[in-house]
């Protein structure tokens, strides 16, 4: 059962219909910014609010992984009175945030983009340079 | 033979990095061997260990510049640039506050490189924030390792002063002695630091002063910012604090994490659209043309998605997207860099037309609210309801005061006639009522041709689309003006349910028949289509000469033509001695307020540029103008002054028509063509009786400038089809930025911009 279970997955795996990609917006400089207009491809996958909304937490998180703040103050000093030895070690700032925007990810897509046909694509895997989304085919066309 | 990702092994690169490695460690090793004892001694335990804390500094930033990732872009993935590899301009544009940077396609990596980055050919990688590739490293430094490179300079340089000095000491201590091994290393250690000091010095005050710009060596080398802006400065302070303190920036390249598998499976969620609500949104604020070349496929799939759907609705939801689309968005121009790649941010400045790609691309800046299918179907009436008005007899100024709103709108290619249509299409939502169901019929046998729409918006059609709709409204004249204007209309709704008007003649020309057909039908009034004509000619025109278009007319429309032209002005004549000026003003204003779209701008000037010469008319006209240029709220203030310059034109002409009249015969024989000094009815034949008849010189001079403005506003006054014929054929006095004889005003309104990249871009103001 297990086998005919794995092979049904297999079966019904949907076949890549489109591929959109959300640029980022240069507008306030070279921080790490995503646009959040909503494309037209989605439009009829998604609502618009709840995709906007996506990219406006993940602008905020990046903002945060690049604030000038204290904590990226404290582990500049540290790494430079232990000769960069403590990066072995510790994991910086905005490493930290990264792991959190991972994991925000990966639950947008599991509650709401993977019911929908859709897949974000973490944009660190693209040098932070694009936000893919996937979409799916939608076999079942009659709804 | 390796590739390029795998590096062939070449030992000549390392030898710099070799080199002062080899320098560094053992002059310092010299130094704490044969120096520090005695320094030790002679003046305190503390030199060692300061030297001996500086030089680690010096090795751990040494070290972090050498082998940190500087920040490396992966290469991007096939999906991402499929459609920018071949068609996709070489430079792109962007706005960073408020400055225009360029962004190169880099063809190694398959993307558009950020901004500041550059891609190292020694390293054969795109680097972020690149600031140079350092030999002595071996290594690009780029925004993760700049740091450690300008603090392992500023290390380097205090640890040359301190050796230096250090050995000094020493080495005058033992003046006597200098033979000695110990005071011979010392000196030539003081030789190595000395020497290496002028360079590493200098390279050190070199970075300084660029942190303090926020410049990186590769902007500061190319000049980029040589007497402009840098946009990426942060004031002085800011960028020291960004320099040393901002967070460690994360590697691209690491290896992909072991993804948790995430499940999709349809059926999918779709959002609700029970009330049709479908918003397309488009925002102008990064890369344009790159969200457009990656999706027009998408688009393309999003459309053939549409059509599983019921085919009318669709298609007239289409239309009405592309229309809004179209309308709506000035700003979308720039979306339209895939049909003009080499310019992608004069499509903000060209007509409303030039958005005409947006539409195909989806990539309309405005919302837009689609009507429900009962509105959809309304809204397919309207290019056929387009007649409704237009047989309308009395042109209600109310009416062309709203066009204003709608104006914009009717700029855009969908537009398919006068006012009507275009307010139409902005009060889908009001809901419509128009009655004209008997016309539907006639367009849902095109209903099937709803997938040729998909070539008509190809990304290389546009150029060819000109025009379209005055051409249709040319191609059917027999009927009537009104019926012609309305052949426009019918031709945009049925042939495809929403294609624009800028369809290549070839298509006007297929679908000539077909029109013919349904004109037979269609009851005009004479007033209405000239307006719809006349509002079309100018903006599709924009691009293509007229005359070609014209000679492509049948013999029987150019007949048909003819006849209403003969017809019109012999009803004009007679307007003309038995009326009011005013009145015939009155109406031809209304038909200039319905008909005045926003694409004017470059058949604008001719408009006051005609009556130039006129004395009260320019004036009227110079605001009128403005007014119309701008939102077209002025379209119902255009009406007392249209009135009051007709009237005034009326007795001041009479005064001075002998010059209106040279005038008027020259720049009739300028344009080639003349305005019929009827009014809106002109007709060359009219030329001849101007002199005979002190006031048609006056009328015509007046109309000229009305012709000129109408020839972009779509004015649906009778003989307007005439005259945007006349324009386009003759006059060339398109919207856009041809026409020869009208290039003096025409050039007053078109600007040279240079961008950054040294693109040059017309703007018609």
């Amino acid at each position: 059962m297990a086998e005919t279970h794995s092979l049904q997955d297999l079966r019904q795996q949907p076949a890549v219909a489109a591929k959109v990609f959300l640029q980022r917006d240069y507008t306030h400089g070279t921080m790490c910014q995503f646009q959040t207009k909503f494309p037209s491809e989605l439009e009829t996958r998604i609502d618009k609010q709840q995709f906007e909304e996506t990219v406006r937490t993940l602008n905020n998180l990046y903002t945060e992984a690049e604030k000038l703040g204290s904590q990226s103050l404290i582990e500049g000093c540290l790494a430079c009175l232990t000769a960069y030895t403590v990066f072995l070690c510790m994991e910086t700032h905005y490493e930290k945030v990264l792991k959190k925007i991972a994991k925000f990810i990966q639950e947008q897509n599991d509650k709401i983009y993977a019911p929908r046909g859709l897949l974000l694509t973490d944009p660190i895997e693209r040098g932070l340079r694009v936000i893919e989304v996937t979409i799916f085919e939608d076999r079942s066309l009659t709804r | 033979m390796p590739n390029s990702a795998g590096k062939r092994f070449k030992p000549t690169k390392y030898i710099p990095v070799s080199t002062a490695a080899t320098l560094l460690v053992g002059s310092t090793t010299l130094f704490f061997v044969f120096t520090c004892p005695w320094l030790t001694k002679a003046i305190s335990p503390a030199v060692p260990v300061y030297n001996g804390l500086v030089f680690l500094f010096v090795l751990a930033n040494f070290s972090m510049a050498t082998f940190m990732d500087p920040g490396v872009y992966p290469r991007a993935d096939e999906d991402e640039d499929k459609d920018d590899d071949f068609r996709a301009p070489l430079y792109k544009n962007v706005e960073i506050k408020g400055i225009q940077v360029r962004m190169k396609w880099c063809a190694t990596c398959h993307f558009y490189r950020p901004p500041r980055c550059s891609h190292c050919s020694v390293c054969d990688n795109c680097v972020e924030d690149f600031d140079h590739h350092c030999p002595w490293v071996n290594n690009c430094i780029g925004r993760r390792n700049y740091r450690y490179f300008f603090l392992f300079l500023l290390s380097l340089s205090i640890h040359m002063v301190g050796v230096f000095s250090f050995g000094l000491l020493f080495v005058l201590h033992h003046r006597e002695r200098l033979a000695a091994l110990h005071t011979t290393v010392t000196l030539v250690v003081m030789c190595i630091a000395g020497l290496f000091f002028i360079p590493v010095m200098g390279l050190t005050g070199f970075h300084m002063v660029l942190v303090g710009r926020g410049r990186t060596t590769n902007e500061q080398v190319t000049g980029k910012f040589r007497g402009g802006v840098n946009p990426f400065t942060r004031g002085c302070c800011g960028n020291v604090e960004y320099v040393l303190c901002s967070p460690l920036a994360p590697r691209y390249t690491l290896d992909p994490r072991k993804k948790a598998h995430v499940k999709i499976q349809p059926p999918f969620i779709r959002p609700d659209l029970s009330d049709r609500q479908i918003t397309i949104k488009v925002s102008d604020n990064g890369i344009h043309n790159t969200i457009i070349r990656s999706k027009s496929k998408s688009s393309l799939d999003g459309l053939d998605e549409k059509e599983t759907q019921p085919p009318l609705p669709p298609k007239a939801d289409r239309y009405n997207q592309l229309k809004n689309q179209l309308t709506s968005s000035e700003v979308e121009s720039s979306l339209s860099g895939k049909t003009h790649p080499s310019t992608p941010a004069m499509y903000k400045y060209r007509p409303s037309f030039g958005t005409m790609p947006k539409v195909h691309y989806h990539t309309a800046g405005e919302k837009i609210v689609m009507a429900d299918d009962l509105k959809t179907s309304a809204i397919m009436e309207e290019g056929v309801r387009g007649h409704d008005y237009r047989s309308e007899p009395n042109l209600d100024m109310p009416e062309y005061t709203n066009a204003p709103l709608h104006r914009t709108f009717q700029s855009s290619p969908l537009q398919l006639d006068s006012d009507p249509i275009g307010s139409r299409s902005l009060s889908l939502k009001q809901g419509h009522c128009r009655p004209e169901k008997s016309q539907l019929p006639a367009l849902q046998p095109q209903a099937h041709t709803s997938t040729p729409y998909k070539s008509v918006f190809s990304p290389n059609t546009l150029s060819n689309r000109n025009g379209s709709l005055s051409y249709d409204s040319l191609l059917n004249p027999s009927v009537s003006p009104a019926a012609a204007a309305e052949c426009m209309a019918h031709r945009a709704a049925p042939s495809r349910g929403f294609h624009s008007p800028y369809l290549p003649t070839k298509m006007c020309h297929i679908r000539e028949p077909e029109m013919q057909r349904q004109q037979v039908t269609l009851t005009y009034s004479p007033v209405l289509p000239p307006r719809g004509m006349g509002r079309q000619s100018p903006h599709p025109r924009d691009r293509d000469p007229s005359p070609v278009r014209y000679d492509n007319l049948s013999q029987t429309i150019m007949a048909s033509i003819q006849e209403r032209k003969e017809i019109e002005e012999r009803e004009k004549r007679q307007m003309l001695r038995g009326r009011s000026q005013t009145h015939i003003y009155a109406q031809d204003s209304g038909v200039f307020d319905g008909g005045y779209g926003l694409t004017h701008n470059a058949c604008y000037p001719e408009g006051p540029r005609c009556p130039v010469s006129r004395g009260p008319t320019p004036p009227a006209y110079g605001g009128s103008r403005d007014n119309l240029m701008g939102v077209g709220l002025s379209y119902g203030q255009r009406t007392p002054v249209l009135r009051h310059a007709g009237s005034t034109l009326g007795r001041a002409p009479r005064t001075s028509s002998t010059s209106l009249h040279t005038d008027h015969s020259s720049s009739n024989s300028s344009h080639s063509r003349a305005p019929c000094p009827d009014g809106p009815y002109f007709s060359p034949s009219h030329q001849p009786r101007s002199p005979a008849m002190p006031r048609s010189p006056s009328y015509s001079h007046q109309k000229l400038s009305y012709i000129s403005a109408l020839e972009r506003t779509d004015s649906p006054r009778l003989g307007g089809p005439r005259e945007a014929m006349k324009v386009n054929g003759q006059m060339d006095c398109h919207p856009s930025a041809q026409g020869a004889t009208l290039s003096p005003s025409r050039h007053s309104n078109v600007k040279k911009v240079t961008g950054v990249g040294g693109t040059t871009y017309e703007i018609s103001v």
